[in-house]
């Protein structure tokens, strides 16, 4: 049978055995990630049978990605890398169901995505994403499988496995700043090592084998070989709710249009420009489709305006437009802009033009 | 005398992996970490900090005892 002959080099490994093959082909990892990390751990968790891999990643294959990122050959320059990495695994191993996703992890698809998966791992290059990661296992309650580098220097640990402590017990500043591979540099080495130890993790979590890297963060320096084990406590201060998540990574983007870009639009009855500036301010402005409600009037007054026109709103620098957008979008309007820059901007673009205009006639 | 080790980027500020520190009268992990950070100017860079292997807060009122080994492990990011 092609099962047993093609893993049976593990299945006779004591710890392994037919049920430890069973339940790799039953679990579903996600990776998020098909760079220098990622490489690494595709390839073992595929060939080893683990039964449905999700590969998440939204860039492409560039010359520079190829030093570390083994799976990719030259000719694939250019291509998207969850759709190469697929490729390839269903080659290795076709008995591993795969789905690539090429879109950008977000607070929007993330927890659906994670749904669907028993282990996540993050091989990722961006701090921001990694506490976004954090956070949607916390939500969906999935151990969450980290690596990370710095130059000769890596780091793993599991997060969240049976509610163990996260990576924001270990790491609580979220705005940290760190250099990744393309401005620190790195070599493929480093990469592949940590990615090993990653897909090693998440081999001995399917298994239930061994002990994995709960409220541990392993230090791995490739240079001197030497490797540390520090333990972290679970903080009770770092758990987060849906409708906290929700708040944080799904606020709705206020949409900003420069006015130069609007100003073919300025003498169109279909648009509005609304100034939300108080009275007595300055520079006046005065366009033809304009009208004049303060910021702190203007939810009274919000039946004046119509929800379907395209609305254009200025203040003096740009900041309440921005605010009365959002209050706009709360009442469901759709095509409230704020115009960068304010009266300010506005006034500098409208005098030039005017000054412009004289000079050519 | 104490151990310090630094790791990652905190590393290249302080152009050395392990350090070993003798103090005289009592100090603080608190007093310790303003110290270093007067020396090699951490600024803006996060870290973690490990005695003995274990992650404790910033904060903590630890008196640092002969032969402690601190880490000071900031977040990575490559991938």
């Amino acid at each position: 049978m092609e099962t047993s002959n093609r893993y049976n080099r593990q299945i006779i490994l004591p710890e392994i055995g037919k049920n430890g093959q069973q339940k790799l082909a039953e679990s579903k990892v996600l990776i998020i990630g098909a760079g220098g990390l990622g490489s690494a751990i595709l390839p073992y968790l595929a060939s080893a049978g683990v039964g449905e891999i999700g590969i998440a990643d939204h860039d492409v294959i560039e010359i520079s990605n190829l030093q570390r990122q083994v799976i990719y050959k030259t000719s694939a320059i250019g291509k998207s890398k969850a759709k190469e990495a697929k490729t390839m695994i269903s080659e290795l191993n076709p008995l591993v169901k795969v789905k690539s996703i090429s879109e950008k992890l977000s607070g929007k698809n993330a927890l659906s995505l994670f749904e669907k998966y028993d282990i996540i791992v993050d091989a990722t290059d961006t701090i921001s994403i990694k506490y976004l990661i954090n956070d949607a296992c916390l939500i969906t309650n999935k151990p969450m499988v980290y690596g990370s580098i710095f130059r000769f220097q890596g780091q793993v640990s599991v997060f969240n496995y049976q509610s163990g402590p996260t990576y924001r017990c270990l790491y609580p500043n979220e705005n940290s700043n760190a250099l990744n591979c393309e401005d620190a540099g790195v070599i493929g080495v480093s990469v592949g090592i940590i990615g090993m130890l990653q897909a090693n993790e998440v081999l001995k979590m399917i298994l239930g084998i061994g002990e994995v890297l709960s409220g541990k963060i392993l230090v791995y320096n490739i240079l001197n070989n030497e490797q540390q084990k520090y333990d972290f406590d679970k903080s009770d201060f770092q758990s987060i709710s849906r409708e906290t998540f929700e708040e944080k990574y799904n606020k709705t983007e206020i949409e900003e249009v420069n006015f130069e870009s609007v100003l073919d639009e300025i003498n169109k009855d279909a648009v509005l420009f609304l100034d939300v500036r108080n009275i007595d301010e300055s520079p006046k402005i005065s366009l033809q489709n304009q009208i004049q409600i303060p910021l702190m009037h203007l939810e009274k007054q919000i039946e004046k305006l119509d929800k379907n026109q395209p609305i254009y709103i200025f203040c003096q620098s740009g900041i309440r437009s921005k605010i009365a957008v959002e209050l706009l979008q709360k009442y469901q309007f759709k095509n409230a802009k704020s115009i960068a820059g304010g009266a300010l901007a506005m006034k500098q673009l409208l005098q030039e033009k005017k000054n412009s205009h004289e000079f050519t006639n | 005398m104490i151990e310090v080790k630094y790791f990652g980027a905190v590393a290249e500020k302080t152009k050395c992996e392990f350090e070993k520190l003798s103090f005289s009268e009592e100090l603080s992990l608190q007093k310790l970490l303003e110290d270093l950070n007067e020396k090699y100017e951490f600024e803006s860079l996060t870290f973690s900090v490990a005695i003995n292997q274990k992650i404790v807060s910033k904060t903590s009122d630890y008196t640092l005892q002969t032969s402690d080994i601190v880490a000071l492990l900031p977040p990575f990011a490559g991938g």
